[in-house]
């Protein structure tokens, strides 16, 4: 699986402007690198946000590095995309930490790429209690299957939804025409 | 005596024994949200929570809208507190657009934002204290609100949705009498704040209630990921206006409340000391806003660059923040909403096992859970 | 009551509306059927209903107005051959001291009520029924409820569900024939007259408890069994705040102990058992801060949560002619009941009393909030209990010391 794709290329060369950051994200950088080396691309670093592009099977491993050696003790949100151009769906997870207070303004990101044909990543729940609903969440609206949650049933959507998860590309809002 | 609980995921299971009670959507304590409890004895032994009454898929339906077209959609999602709710989607989407607002649509966003955090506090207070049986309390903040309402009013145009917040500044200026008028408010609301402590944060049966009921430790809150009010009542002093200063925050002086108790009775001191907090924001905004335009032209069908941004800002009900993925045309690729509401369910869920059947409404409004926030 | 659309349907709504008015027409009819035709009649035949109201200029202007002219057909024979002369069994209960009266009054404390809640909370209040200040707002409310839809759960026990709310109004009225209100105004004198009405307020959680049942609804049965709980853990200290001034006055009699208090009013050395037996008789009406079993908003509103139309109309009415008992129990206790300066009635030294018992009953729903079940009862049986018996050792003390 192709990790850099030409969209995120163009990502990291329009966002990532290395100079001048702060020693907090340094270190995260560094810290990542030693420890991970190929296995974290940083895909942007700028002042408060930092993003990895990492392997699924490498998730939980980085999670709890994260968790442990960088002190990221909460998980804000799960963006999950779907980008039906190289059948993939991107799963996103943002980490922030309390605890430490010069780390509060980071947001660590780290996405994973997964096939759109067999979505399935790891589940966070053991390393980080506050990934319950957003992995819920993400699991019907894209359809991707968390391994290892307890109760990955509907959240938001009706009890009666019948169709695809709606927040694929191939869902298209009833009433609009294709490319509106 | 108990329920076969549907769909959506809850239990199926006959608890012997126990009486399940369904509360909610149709229940005055509940709101547009659902939960369903076990009670043994008078204390709750289970919790389900089951939102989504509410969710009209503001996520999917920006995708077929551009930046300035899904402003007034975006605040429908948060109606006490649309001034935040749209607030980190324009941080984000001038990020991507590579433009800044002008100094005095900055200051304009900081009094409209704390002026919502107020209203909306209020609005949170009036239902604490119905919940709790106060009916004093019902009726007293709702009718301040109305006062920062017309404060609103006069800056934003209308009175719940002002669209005012927009990618690359504010929508319009303030008029000249708002500065005279907001500091007579003010000077008013102070004197105003004082009845409500007398009467209600004060009140010995109020105590009796709040203090030491649903207790959420510090590390708790934080391994939960509470966010806002419930995250400061447990012993923490973060909040995004000081973790990752937007607007000109860094350059006005107030604090952040905290408080070490964990309880419902530092989660409603919270609010109360905030309020306090905005109006004094706001005085020092009023006194230190600079002449300018108040916005930057923009096309109607504005370009972005294509990438990615994440903005946050701190949400009367806690971090808001906005995960923005454009792929460089009119439209957003993908936005995920992170709303307080939503990360703090979880906590909800933590806080009512253990607790009374009649502290549920204390706890449960306590935490600020707007269900339409949290559903989206 | 849905649409219309056969004459059956039509009958069943014309019927019902009958029924209702039945019920309660002769709380309407029999005052105006009295003030007009019977007291007239009762005054030229020398019974005196309200002897002390009538003064020699009143008999005089009575003298000169014959009722014989005005309607041929009621005759004082007429009138006491039915039983219905003022001071018949009927007219007391179902009238003047009795049903009527306290139901007007009643519906005049919810008004009240309304009123001072919304001055506390900067409010207008009721305002466009009737032209001042909508004091005819209770009726008004009477007359919607009379025609609304009695909705009846298809799985509720449908006697034990009907009854309740009569047995409500059959429990509060009985209430009223214990209170004295004057010195001869009175329904019944029997001189247990306070053993009577603690036995008749007993009765009142076992018909909460049916109708919480019968409703079948999960949250009318938790209202019901908190309202047992309630009741329950309340009236030992009720009973026990009432036992200083039976001490005192050696007679279980309230026109007894009412006439007593020539002296001195009971709430001056009895102080602590007014107290307590205020915070009881605020439990026992289910009022905020004690509104545990109408928690509205963690029990929708508890044991009357399937109640409408009519039905809860009764309730309520039940339940402020049970609030207006406890308030008029209090006044004769502590306040000297109908005691009070020559030249007025003295029933209305009784009712200004109660009045101002009942708005002090009223007041506290505007500052509190609602407290605990188990804080309640740990309230009720740790604090109440033990001053109520502080007070009966007071009692004691002052009573053999021959103080009192």
């Amino acid at each position: 699986m192709a990790l850099t794709t030409e969209r995120d290329s163009r990502m990291s060369s329009v966002q990532a402007t290395k100079q001048d950051l702060p020693w907090e994200e340094k270190n995260i950088l560094a810290g990542l690198a030693s420890s991970f080396g190929d296995k974290a691309k940083v895909s942007y670093a700028r002042p408060n946000r930092i993003k990895f592009l990492i392997e699924p099977s490498n998730l939980i491993e980085l999670a709890r590095f994260a968790r442990d050696n960088l002190h990221f003790d909460h998980c804000t949100n799960i963006t999950g995309t779907d980008f039906p151009k190289d059948s993939q769906i991107q799963v996103d997870y943002h980490f922030g930490s309390i605890d430490r207070e010069g780390l509060r303004r980071i947001i660590l990101t780290l996405s994973c790429r997964i096939p759109s044909s067999d979505p399935k990543i790891p589940s966070l729940i053991n390393e980080f209690a506050s990934v319950e609903l957003h992995e819920r969440e993400t699991a019907e609206m894209l359809g991707v299957v968390f391994v290892g949650h307890p109760n990955l049933s509907r959240l938001l959507l009706p009890e009666d939804w019948d169709d695809i998860p709606p927040m694929l590309k191939k869902y298209r809002l009833p009433g609009r025409l294709e490319g509106e | 005596m108990s329920l076969p609980v549907g769909a959506s995921g809850l239990s199926t299971q006959q608890v012997e024994d126990k009486l399940v009670v369904s509360i909610g959507p149709q229940h005055p304590g509940a709101g547009h949200f659902r939960f369903t409890i076990t009670v043994d004895g008078d204390t709750i032994v289970d919790v389900l929570p089951d939102p989504g009454y509410v969710h009209r898929g503001a996520e999917k339906q920006t995708e077929y809208r551009n930046y300035i077209q899904s402003i007034p959609l975006l605040e429908r999602s948060s109606l006490t507190d649309v001034t935040n709710i749209i607030g980190p989607f324009s941080l984000a989407a001038e990020e991507l657009m590579g433009i800044q607002a002008p100094p005095r649509a900055q200051y304009l966003r900081m009094i409209m934002s704390e002026n919502q955090r107020i209203i909306s506090h209020l609005y949170w207070l009036g239902i604490q204290g119905i919940f709790l049986g106060h009916s004093t309390m019902f009726m007293w903040p709702l009718g301040d609100r109305d006062i920062f309402i017309d404060l609103g009013q006069m800056i934003g145009g209308a009175r719940i949705t002002y669209s005012y917040w927009i990618p690359g500044g504010v929508r319009n200026d303030m008029p000249e009498v708002f500065k005279e008028r907001a500091l007579k408010v003010f000077d008013y609301f102070e004197k105003r704040l004082q009845d409500y402590e007398r009467i209600f944060f004060a009140n010995p049966l109020f105590l009796k209630r709040a203090q030491g009921v649903g207790i959420l430790k510090r590390q708790e809150a934080i391994a939960l990921g509470a966010v806002g009010p419930v995250l400061r009542a447990s012993d923490v002093k973060s909040d995004t206006r000081i973790d990752e200063p937007y607007c000109f925050y860094k350059d006005i002086d107030f604090e952040v409340p905290s408080f070490k108790d964990c309880d419902t009775y530092a989660r409603c001191m919270v609010h109360l000391v905030e309020m306090r907090q905005s109006m004094r924001i706001i005085r020092q905004c009023l006194d230190k806003i600079p002449e300018g335009p108040v916005k930057v032209k923009l096309s109607p069908q504005q370009r972005t660059l294509p990438g990615e941004s994440y903005a946050r800002v701190e949400a009367a009900r806690g971090a808001m923040a906005f995960h923005i993925i454009s792929d460089g045309s009119t439209k957003p690729y993908r936005v995920k909403i992170s709303v307080p509401s939503f990360r703090n369910l979880i906590v909800l869920k933590k806080l009512l096992i253990g607790s009374h059947v009649a502290d549920m409404p204390a706890i449960y409004w306590s935490l600020d859970y707007w269900p339409v926030e949290a559903d989206r | 009551m849905g649409e219309i659309t056969t004459f059956e349907q039509f009958l069943v709504r014309v019927l019902k509306i009958v029924f209702w008015l039945l019920i309660i027409l002769p709380m309407i009819i029999l005052p105006i059927f009295y003030l007009v035709y019977v007291l007239p009649v009762e005054f030229q035949c020398g019974f005196n209903l309200l002897t002390c109201a009538v003064k020699p200029n009143w008999t005089l202007a009575i003298d000169m107005f014959n009722p014989a002219e005005m309607n041929p057909f009621v005759s004082s024979s007429f009138i006491s051959q039915l039983g219905l002369g003022a001071n018949s069994m009927l007219f007391k209960s179902a009238a003047f001291p009795g049903l009527t009266f306290a139901s007007v009054l009643a519906s005049f404390v919810i008004w009240g009520e309304r009123k001072i809640l919304a001055k506390m909370q900067y409010r207008v209040g009721p305002k466009y029924a009737g032209r001042l200040e909508g004091w005819l707002q209770s009726f008004a409310d009477l007359f919607k409820l009379l025609f609304k839809e009695i909705v009846i759960p298809a799985k509720a026990d449908l006697l034990m569900f009907i009854a309740p709310p009569f047995a409500m109004m059959a429990l509060s009225g009985a209430l009223l024939a214990t209170i004295p209100i004057g010195s001869s105004t009175y329904i019944s004198n029997s001189s247990y007259s306070l053993l009577i009405a603690i036995a008749l307020l007993s009765f009142f959680p076992i018909v909460t408890l049916i109708a919480g049942w019968a409703s079948n609804n999960k949250f009318s049965f938790i209202g019901a069994i908190r309202a047992l709980y309630q009741m329950i853990s309340y009236e030992i200290p009720l009973i026990l705040s009432v036992l200083g001034v039976v001490i005192l006055t050696h007679s279980l009699s309230l026109s007894v102990i009412a006439s007593y208090q020539t002296k001195i009013w009971y709430i001056a050395p009895m102080f602590i058992g007014a107290v307590v037996f205020f915070i009881t008789a605020t439990a026992e009406v289910e009022r905020i801060p004690f509104d545990i079993p109408e928690a509205d908003s963690e029990l929708v509103a508890g044991w009357l949560t399937e109640y409408t139309s009519m039905l809860f109309g009764v309730i309520n009415l039940a339940v402020y002619i049970k609030l207006y008992a406890l308030s008029a129990i209090f006044t004769l206790l502590f306040l000297g009941g109908w005691l009070g300066p020559a030249g007025v009635p003295d029933f209305v030294w009784f009712l200004i009393k109660t009045i101002i018992v009942l708005v002090i009953f009223i007041i506290p729903r505007g500052f509190f909030p609602r407290i605990r079940i188990d804080q309640l009862i740990d309230t009720g049986w740790l604090w109440l209990i033990g001053l109520a018996f502080v007070n009966v050792f007071i009692a004691f003390i002052l009573n053999s010391t021959g103080i009192l």
